[in-house]
């Protein structure tokens, strides 16, 4: 049973973050609850006052900055938007794609961008495939904004470095240089995916001249596997392909996989190994 | 989910030993609890743990009985509460042995934590990773409490 509370309707980020700041503990940003509600019809999570930013106009939309080359994603946007939106499909083909399996339509139609992000539940998508962009997020309050990298904002499994009165605004994706393509694979056996890897590479004639992995769901938190990075970047195609299964375990090393009912840690690290093979792959093919 | 872990420490096992007794200083090693009182000797106590996961935040008035105990080697004990407000139970049994180890006392902690009812939800993953950083930091709190 969802328990009373009060729900207001802010139109300004100031105005958002004023209710937060006043309300402390007893106040939650409403994004578009398909996490919170859940939580809170379970008793799991209880709030007297929900903070809509539903009604906050820049928090809204989809643009290319050509001036910066980035993706700007209101933080309000919702995942069936960014799926369909056209600049991301043709732009950031990978980004449309993985957003087209976020859970389901239902959800997809009404969860947010900033809301999958800031609930921070480890098993989901965006925030893994948006690290290997390079992607940053806008955190505003009233009285100002700063700007930190995604990887940054995860500070644990539902736990974000956003402050009590803080709201994020914005994501930015910054585009990938033109030799460069990326692709975001995921498996699992429950309604939420086991393990999700993101790719992104980079070729410079017969080399590779930059890769980016991250992996997400396994651990704690998604995140960057550098050290399997570096093992690749400068490598001919040839030798970074054969390096590829060593790369894969330093990933499933470093992914921090626990024994769970998604999986056993074992499995999952094996898992790691294989998708990022494959997403590799699927990289290298849109390049060729 | 079983979870364990090893600290030594550095005093004699005899004096270990008595600190486990000692109600409000074992109780400062345990986070997030507080309200650790003695209901019977030696045999049943009761304190109230609280946790938090990011927004998810759980309290649990539990209830600890001494199932088994050798002086100075070994105690065996049983916690067990329900959570009001989340609808959730938690039941650990706790395995402790004390071996002299060079001078100091070699503290072997194995614990069995069921979570039962909504709070499984949150995410089994996440119930695992904490319960084994709380039994960390218990194990660890105990060295600082000993050491100082």
């Amino acid at each position: 049973m969802l328990r009373p509370f009060e729900f207001c309707e802010p139109t300004s980020v100031a105005e958002a973050s004023g209710l937060l700041a006043r309300h402390g503990e007893n106040a939650r940003i409403y994004a578009g609850g398909t996490e919170l509600l859940l939580a809170m019809k379970m008793g799991l999570l209880q709030y007297e006052h929900l903070v809509s930013i539903k009604g906050i106009s820049s928090l809204a939309g989809i643009r290319f900055d050509d001036g910066a080359k980035a993706l700007r994603i209101g933080g309000a946007t919702r995942h069936r938007e960014i799926e369909l939106s056209p600049v991301v499909r043709e732009r950031f083909p990978a980004i449309a794609q993985m957003e087209s399996h976020v859970a389901n339509v239902r959800v997809r139609e009404q969860g947010t961008i900033a809301g999958n992000l800031c609930f921070a539940e480890p098993h989901a998508d965006p925030g893994t495939l948006l690290q290997v962009y390079d992607a940053t997020v806008t955190l505003e309050k009233a009285d100002g904004r700063r700007t930190v990298p995604l990887e940054k904002l995860f500070v644990g499994p539902f736990e974000v470095a956003l402050e009590a009165d803080e709201i994020l605004s914005e994501i930015t994706v910054p585009a990938l240089h033109p030799k460069m393509a990326a692709a975001y694979l995921k498996f699992g056996i429950l309604e939420r995916p086991s393990v999700g890897v993101g790719v992104a590479l980079g070729l410079n004639g017969g080399g590779v001249k930059e890769v980016r992995i991250a992996v997400g769901c396994v651990g704690p938190v998604p995140r960057r596997m550098r050290e399997a990075e570096a093992m690749l970047a400068g490598k001919s195609l040839a030798e970074a392909e054969a390096l590829l299964p060593a790369a894969g375990e330093a990933a499933a090393r470093a992914a921090d996989a626990v024994s769970d009912l998604h999986g056993g840690a074992d499995y999952k690290e094996h898992l790691v190994k294989v998708l990022i093979g494959r997403a590799f792959q699927a990289a290298r093919q849109q390049l060729a | 989910m079983k979870f364990e872990k090893t600290v030594t420490v550095k005093a004699a096992r005899e004096a270990v030993w008595q600190f486990l007794w000692d109600v409000p200083r074992v109780a400062a090693c345990i986070p997030g609890c507080k309200g650790a009182q003695v209901v019977e000797e030696g045999k049943r106590y009761a304190a109230t743990v609280g946790e938090r996961v990011g927004p998810f935040k759980v309290e649990f008035p539990l209830t600890i009985e001494v199932l088994e105990s050798r002086a100075p080697e070994y105690l065996k004990a049983r916690a067990g509460g329900r959570d009001g407000k989340v609808d959730g139970m938690v039941k650990v049994e706790l395995d402790l042995h004390l071996a002299e180890a060079g001078g100091g006392t070699e503290l072997r902690l194995t614990t069995d934590v069921v979570v039962l009812g909504k709070l499984g939800t949150l995410g089994h993953s996440i119930v695992i990773r904490k319960g084994d950083e709380v039994v960390g930091k218990f194990a660890e709190a105990i060295r600082a409490q000993l050491e100082r």
